[in-house]
């Protein structure tokens, strides 16, 4: 095993806040992630939606997001925070993109590009997958 | 720990939440020589386990954590 591979393919705030720490803390200790996002777990990431904070939240992600007393960054922050401290690469899964009509520039300024099934596989090959 | 022992380096990140202490505390030792030491002051519950985990498992030693009233010191030697 080397490494993560994180599918993030729920639109859901709190689970792709957890993905974002684990992934951080791991390619922050130099254990090598890629993140391949798809299907409603792309929604999040759009520009407008980060923007405006549209997010599907339940109770705890309320609470974070409004949180005074602790800081607790966007999963879009973690996640660029983590790629500047060790190996991660994310990317965006080009059928989900084509379904809901965007491409990469539609999102936030955080991937490294696109991938397909097949390319994931190969990436996802010689690691554990994180399905959320 | 010994009261004569100080930090190289304070990291203050009260206030952050999870995974924000630890993630300043990586950040920190991978750039620094070995032999640093390093005080993480944390408000966070959850870094007094988190953070000896990381430690443990990166090969740095873990010297002491102590506790204040509305925080901890988690002082952290780079190997």
């Amino acid at each position: 095993m080397n490494g993560y591979a994180l599918v993030i393919a729920t639109d859901e705030f709190e689970k792709i806040t957890a993905a974002s720490i684990i992934g951080s803390i791991a390619a922050a200790s130099e254990i090598p992630v890629d993140v391949f996002v798809t299907m409603n777990g792309l929604r999040p990431f759009e520009h407008e939606v980060v923007e405006t904070r549209d997010f599907a939240t339940g109770p705890l992600g309320e609470a974070m997001l409004t949180s005074e007393e602790t800081e607790i960054p966007l999963f879009t922050e973690q996640f660029r925070d983590a790629k500047e401290m060790g190996p991660m690469n994310l990317y965006a899964c080009t059928m989900a993109m084509e379904m809901w009509g965007h491409e990469l520039d539609d999102y936030v300024d955080i991937f490294d590009g696109e991938l397909g099934v097949s390319g994931f596989l190969t990436k996802a090959s010689d690691k554990q997958v994180i399905f959320v | 720990m010994s009261e004569q022992l100080t930090a190289d380096v304070t990291i203050d990140s009260r206030g952050a939440g999870c995974p924000g202490p630890l993630m300043d505390l990586i950040g920190k030792v991978k750039t620094a020589d070995s032999g640093t030491v390093f005080e993480l002051q944390t408000s966070d519950r959850g870094s007094v386990t988190d953070v000896p985990e990381w430690v443990e498992k990166a090969g740095h030693e873990l010297v002491e954590t102590v506790e204040h009233d509305d925080y901890w010191s988690i002082y952290v030697q780079k190997s």
